[in-house]
């Protein structure tokens, strides 16, 4: 009895190894894929890395940022590349965010495609520029009751090479639930110029993940990783007069567009129409009435919509939009630049349109 | 000869899935679409063809010098998983588009009881290795044809109206049914021992 | 209940810290499944379906989005407000798309109460049935959301 008890087990063990052992040289072999290559634009950089990983990572893993914004999971479609050659067949959960012309120009989501062979892709010049950062927190003062900025100072590398209005990504460590980086996106409110520094402006949403961390936890000497810049919200170069449109934190872009007018003595003629409820939720009043002086042609109008008594607001009250409507005088010369939700900047958009402002001079940041 | 015979007869005649009634879980849920039953058929002859003389193997060398052949149950499964682990690493490198597509339903190939019933029957019906290979590949085969026909006419329903209730599991149900009393008509032609 | 793979998986999604600091399943311990299917019962117990709350839900929020950020008046006795924050959520359910951060605030003024609700939740209910798990901070209820946005009653 015992005997044949140890003969099965032995029998079975046998087998169990054997077929174990092929496994592990099946997986050193076939799910081996080992160093492979990836050219960019026609080989301005080629890469050799570890095969198997999607495009995406491989990518991030050498340095190139390839934007997104759902973390490689294919919820999101922003991390799109075009593929020239060695991307295999389209996956079933790409289909949904490639359209028609896409296709035919072999745009694939790069966080969806694993880099199995040598693979040749293009990517937009500007990506090349975008790097990670490893900076601290050398300042955090409020703005408003919601509203913090936070002033990083740039360690490795030391200086970001940036375009006033662009955005950069914030990588929230884990902490307390948050149990793998998350990244969120903010526009730079400090100017170009100032290239060792990176300024953000942040408001606090009720649960959210990065606002949370940083209105909550992130202390001034801290470590925080960054990566940018991004983003085509940019001063156009023109005479034409300009239009800001914002509010809250979408003051951010047009705040560093602005002090590097400032800088470069711009002499357009430029309004800012910052929108916001009441009082409070305004700031950085003294810095704006400041530079009405400094830019040549500038004026800032802050309007108010449900303006408390006690604010004794004598400035413009009513939705931005209504605003915008009264005050804008050459509207067909004009370019308009906007930051805010996506409600406020189609509302903005159709008031423009209705003033004649042409709509490929409608810049904005949708995020 | 006799191989032919029984290479026939498993694919049309004793259709592992629409006479024995095997293998009808992912039969159901993937013929839903004609590429990806194909892809799975394929998987699925593949597993079958190799499975059924290794397990001979196994069982022939292993289990009776042994005395062990109550195991065979266990052991087979175990030799299953293994394969169908390879499978999926090869799809994976080959054919990532079918790898996604086929999803859970690649590993469930394992559990798959018409692969462990190709095994059995080979046991039963005391097949030679020569044999085995070919009554796995026929059923592979057999199986595979099932779920094609299966996915082209469920094509065609797309356009029917179907009665609430029946949609979905129920009339594929049905069809089978019919599909099975079709094959019927082949018993008697070729004998499968 | 046993739920599916997949359905584990979206589980996963749904726990805190994954998209939201607070997730989307509070301190509920069921499975997902379960609480989908608790959440229809009640809803098909008051003669009416996601869709039809969705499609509410939706409603209120396209009429409230003129007011840019402040309350309007709807029907006499709605008052609604949509605000938005910059940024995309992905939906734990897994499938194509982000989705906004817009919050809708209706106020019924005849019954005197008040629900929120976001552009994540009218998807889940309208594509999925679900309402998030008791003791998630943005839970709705859906006799709650039936009675205050006034929900009508199907066949």
């Amino acid at each position: 009895m015992l005997i044949t008890l140890l003969v099965s087990i032995a029998v079975i063990s046998l087998i169990s190894v054997f077929l174990s052992l092929l496994m592990v040289i099946a997986d050193a072999t076939i799910g081996n894929y080992g160093v492979v290559k990836i050219t960019i634009n026609e080989g301005i950089r080629d890469l050799e890395v570890l095969g198997g990983q999607p495009l995406l990572r491989s990518l991030q893993q050498e340095g190139i940022f390839i934007p997104s914004a759902c973390g490689g999971r294919g919820s999101c479609g922003l991390c799109k590349v075009k593929v020239v050659e060695g991307g295999g067949e389209y996956l079933p959960t790409e289909l949904p965010f490639i359209s028609e012309e896409e296709r035919a120009q072999q745009i694939r989501l790069s966080c969806q495609v694993k880099v199995k062979n040598d693979i040749a892709i293009e990517i937009p010049e500007e990506l090349f520029y975008v790097k990670e950062f490893s900076t601290t927190v050398e300042k955090i003062r409020n703005l408003t009751h919601d509203i913090k900025e936070v002033t990083l100072r740039l360690i490795d590398p030391g200086e970001i090479t940036i375009k006033a209005g662009q955005y950069i990504q914030f990588v929230v460590p884990e902490y307390e639930d948050l149990d793998e980086e998350v990244y969120r996106a903010y526009s730079v409110a400090s100017p170009p110029g100032d290239a060792t520094h990176v300024e953000l402006e942040i408001r606090q949403v009720p649960g959210g993940i990065c606002t949370t961390y940083v209105h909550e936890h992130l202390k001034e000497g801290d470590t925080v990783t960054i990566n940018g810049p991004y983003g085509d919200f940019y001063l156009r170069e023109s005479d034409a007069p300009i239009i800001f449109i914002a509010g809250g934190s979408g003051m951010a872009p047009i705040k560093s567009i602005l002090l590097d007018m400032e800088k470069n003595a711009n002499p357009r003629s430029a309004q800012y129409f910052f929108g916001a409820r009441s009082k409070r939720d305004l700031f950085l009043l003294d810095e704006m009435k400041a530079l009405e002086s400094s830019i040549p042609n500038f004026s800032f109008v802050p309007a108010l919509s449900e303006p408390l008594g006690e604010d004794n607001w004598e400035g413009e009250v009513g939705l931005i939009t209504d605003v915008v409507r009264k005050n804008v005088s050459d509207a067909q010369a004009s370019e308009a630049y906007l930051c805010g939700s996506p409600g406020m900047i189609d509302a903005c958009i159709k008031v423009l349109t209705d003033l004649g402002v042409s709509e490929d001079r409608i810049f904005y940041d949708k995020f | 000869m006799h191989n032919f015979a029984i290479f026939f007869a498993s694919i049309f005649t004793g259709n592992i899935l629409l006479t024995n009634y095997l293998g009808m879980c992912s039969f159901l849920s993937v013929s839903k679409e004609l590429k990806t039953s194909l892809g799975l058929g394929a998987a699925v002859v593949f597993v079958m063809a190799t499975t059924t003389p290794l397990n001979w193997m196994v069982y022939q060398w292993l289990l009776i010098p042994f005395g062990l052949e109550y195991l065979r149950f266990i052991v087979f499964i175990i030799v299953i998983a293994a394969f169908v682990q390879l499978t999926e690493m090869a799809l994976e490198r080959y054919s990532e588009g079918l790898y996604q597509a086929l999803g859970i339903f690649l590993p469930l190939i394992t559990v798959n009881c018409a692969i462990l019933g190709a095994s059995l029957f080979m046991v039963i019906r005391e097949y030679t290795l020569a044999t085995s290979f070919f009554f796995g590949l026929g059923s592979g085969i057999g199986w595979a044809l099932a779920i094609v026909a299966m996915a082209g006419i469920r094509q065609k329903l797309k356009s029917a109206k179907i009665p609430p209730g029946l949609e979905g599991p129920g009339i594929t149900l049905v069809i089978a049914g019919f599909m099975a009393m079709a094959f019927m008509g082949f018993s008697g032609m070729i004998a499968l021992t | 209940m046993k739920q599916t793979p997949e359905y584990d998986r979206i589980q996963a999604q749904m726990q805190k810290g994954v998209i939201t600091l607070d997730g989307f399943l509070g301190d509920d311990s069921r499975k997902l499944v379960d609480i989908i299917v608790a959440d229809t019962l009640t809803v098909h117990k008051r003669r009416t379906t996601h869709e039809a709350i969705a499609e509410r839900m939706e409603h209120f929020k396209n009429l409230g989005l003129k007011g840019l950020g402040n309350f309007i008046t709807l029907d006499e006795h709605f008052e609604v407000k949509v605000e938005t924050v910059r940024g995309l959520l992905p939906s734990p359910f897994g499938g194509p798309g982000m989705y906004g951060k817009t919050n809708t605030t209706v106020h019924n003024k005849r019954l005197g109460r008040t629900i929120t609700y976001t552009d994540l939740h009218i998807h889940f209910i309208r594509d999925h049935g679900f309402y998030e798990g008791i003791g998630s901070p943005f839970r709705l209820e859906p006799d709650a959301l039936i009675e205050i946005l006034e929900v009508g009653t199907e066949e």
